[in-house]
């Protein structure tokens, strides 16, 4: 069955609420987060999310980490299709994910770079399928019944097939957007592009929102407007990750997200939960939780140099 | 002067020479060993190796200094140029990829990795996920596999919990042989699967079949410490070698390269006591 025809959206002012843009997101949708690891993934968009008590979600990524492991901890995922979940070599194992996957509250369905790429692109296409050669004699090809095999009628060779993946909502956090939704991410874009492109929804958090004419000035990787549904202006939204060049990586305070996390899942609720996420009635709120403008500076003196770039990772949690 | 090295430099080290001149070479995340033995490798013997970093995608990055997350714009420092997503996985799907580095909280004896979940057919532990592993031990032409967990002590019920095991609770990257026993060949896969493991015991190469074969010891180690920290039938090469230490110069390189140590966050705290000689008669570059 074809599916139908992919929306576009030109309404000309997009900006929203981040409690308005929590909104458009319904219980049990297919949800691409965007960033990786420990860098623009869109916290405070999630953030909100669980405080509005949203279930059901399945997520679809490459390399993530805190996101996805906040998200299991506040009970909003069914499904986990993530290539990769955890803190590096920095924390190890993402405590909340594990409990979830462990448990079966959240259904093992992980994927693979590649096969993820492959998948957005046929839904960007409007294809029904995009062929690979890898993952055959993997064990991904038993988890994932819905990969189909066939001979090339042009080489006889055979090839794994991958069915169109359209999520039906993209978070993503870019440093740069305007009113109508155009949005420029700086460095390493991820998936994010892909995302945008072959979601039917796409919901933007930015640290700042810029006139067309200075977006149109920056170096960076463009969203153009027509794939965006709406946008906030939300600085410091993707913290505890990084979003440079506003601010580094927080790793004092992902040392106390992950010693909480490991203690058990009631230790997390009492001392992370409820301090940053259910305890806070806004994202200002929570910027206050956090340290306020020190922390806002403390995590801006990367540009200083190497010395004060390379003291942000000697940060330990404080007691 | 620099008398000897450690544990984690002897790996890189040894990674390292895993790396052909002119290869494009690629690592995950989470992996500082092989991010190193990559920079030492550009340095030395491979100065025409194309270093694509993991996370980032940027094309032969210099960073001020190894930090313990990869999709960090310090890891992105100095890049001639950036690769988005899909090129980076297009291009090793052609064939352009020369080596990739993978590991696995289980490696078995065809050199198949298991990075997602313990226990079958339910998840006892779950495990962080491979990334693109999967398709890349398929695309890659070469891949070195490394572990610095492969030695397994008793438990306290008198168990051990091998890291080298006969086979995988779950396939995430291809070895030589899937579950089945079925070869990788038959496939038609465009990589030939793991050329060398490095672990903290030894060095492997693959023989005939695509079966594990331990081919180096470290001046420290023996054959019993290998044989009874692997759980399958250890194959063993006509003549063992001992593994080379870096030279001077490398050391010097890996630990400018990681000022905060963060490639000893892979290494055991038993094994960060190990030091190794270096009878090194070149040179030291000024």
């Amino acid at each position: 069955m074809p599916s139908t025809s992919r929306p576009i959206y030109t309404e000309t002012n997009k900006r929203r609420s981040l409690d308005e843009l929590a909104a458009m997101v319904s219980n049990d949708a297919i949800v691409a987060v965007g960033g990786g690891l420990s860098s623009r993934e869109p916290m405070a968009l999630l953030r909100a999310l669980l405080r509005k008590g949203l279930s059901g979600l399945t997520v679809v990524g490459s390399a993530h980490g805190i996101d996805i492991d906040l998200l299991c901890a506040g009970g909003a995922l069914s499904r986990s299709c993530e290539s990769y979940v955890g803190f590096e070599q920095d924390f190890g194992l993402a405590p909340n994910y594990r409990r979830a996957l462990e448990s079966g509250a959240v259904e093992v369905n992980d994927s693979c770079c590649y096969t993820l790429v492959q998948q957005l692109r046929a839904a960007i296409q409007g294809l029904p399928f995009m062929p690979i050669r890898s993952l055959r004699g993997t064990s991904f090809t038993a988890l994932h019944p819905e990969y189909k095999r066939m001979t090339c009628p042009f080489t006889g060779e055979e090839l794994l097939l991958v069915p169109a993946l359209e999520p039906d909502v993209a978070l993503i956090h870019a440093q740069y957007g305007d009113e109508r939704g155009n949005l420029i991410i700086q460095g390493p874009p991820v998936a994010d592009l892909l995302f945008a492109r072959a979601s039917r929804v796409v919901l933007a958090t930015v640290e700042k929102i810029v006139s067309t004419e200075a977006l149109r000035a920056m170096q960076g990787a463009v969203i153009p407007y027509f794939y965006v549904t709406a946008l906030s202006g939300t600085p410091m939204g993707a913290h505890p990750t990084a979003c440079y060049p506003f601010y580094a990586y927080d790793r004092r305070h992902t040392a106390l997200y992950h010693a909480a996390a490991r203690e058990s899942a009631a230790d997390f609720k009492t001392q992370y939960l409820d301090a940053f996420v259910y305890g806070v009635s806004s994202h200002e709120a929570y910027i206050e939780s956090i340290g306020g403008d020190a922390t806002r500076a403390r995590l801006a003196s990367w540009a200083d140099g190497d010395d004060a770039w390379m003291r942000l990772y000697l940060d330990e949690a404080v007691a | 002067m620099i008398a000897s090295c450690t544990l984690g430099e002897m790996m890189i080290a040894a990674m390292a020479r895993t790396i052909g001149d002119g290869e494009l070479v690629f690592h995950g995340f989470g992996s500082p060993l092989a991010q190193l033995a990559m920079h030492v490798a550009k340095r030395s013997q491979a100065r025409r190796m194309v270093l694509i970093a993991g996370a980032t995608y940027g094309v032969d990055p210099a960073p001020r200094f190894l930090t313990p997350t990869t999709n960090d714009w310090v890891m992105d420092c100095g890049a001639s140029s950036s690769l988005d997503i899909e090129e980076l996985f297009d291009l090793a799907a052609a064939g352009r990829m020369g080596r990739m580095f993978l590991s696995g909280l289980q490696i078995d004896r065809w050199g198949n990795c298991n990075v997602t979940t313990l226990g079958t057919p339910r998840t006892a532990m779950k495990l962080p996920g491979g990334g693109g592993g999967g398709n890349l031990s398929c695309d890659a032409q070469r891949v070195t596999l490394w572990t610095p967990a492969h030695r397994a002590e008793r438990d306290a019920k008198g168990r051990r919990r091998f890291r080298l095991v006969e086979s995988c609770d779950f396939i995430t990257n291809l070895g030589h042989r899937d579950a089945d026993g079925r070869p990788r060949q038959d496939y038609g896969h465009q990589g030939n699967g793991p050329e060398y493991l490095v672990t903290e015991l030894g060095l492997f190469d693959f023989d005939a079949e695509g079966h594990m074969r331990l081919a180096a010891l470290y001046p420290d180690t023996s054959l019993g410490d290998v044989q009874e920290s692997t759980g399958f039938a250890l194959r063993v090469v006509n003549c063992v070698e001992t593994i080379a230490p870096p030279t001077r110069a490398e050391v010097k390189l890996i630990r400018l390269l990681d000022p905060l140590k963060i490639h000893e966050k892979e290494i055991r705290p038993a094994d960060l006591v190990r030091r190794f000689d270096i009878v090194d008669t070149r040179k030291e570059p000024a």
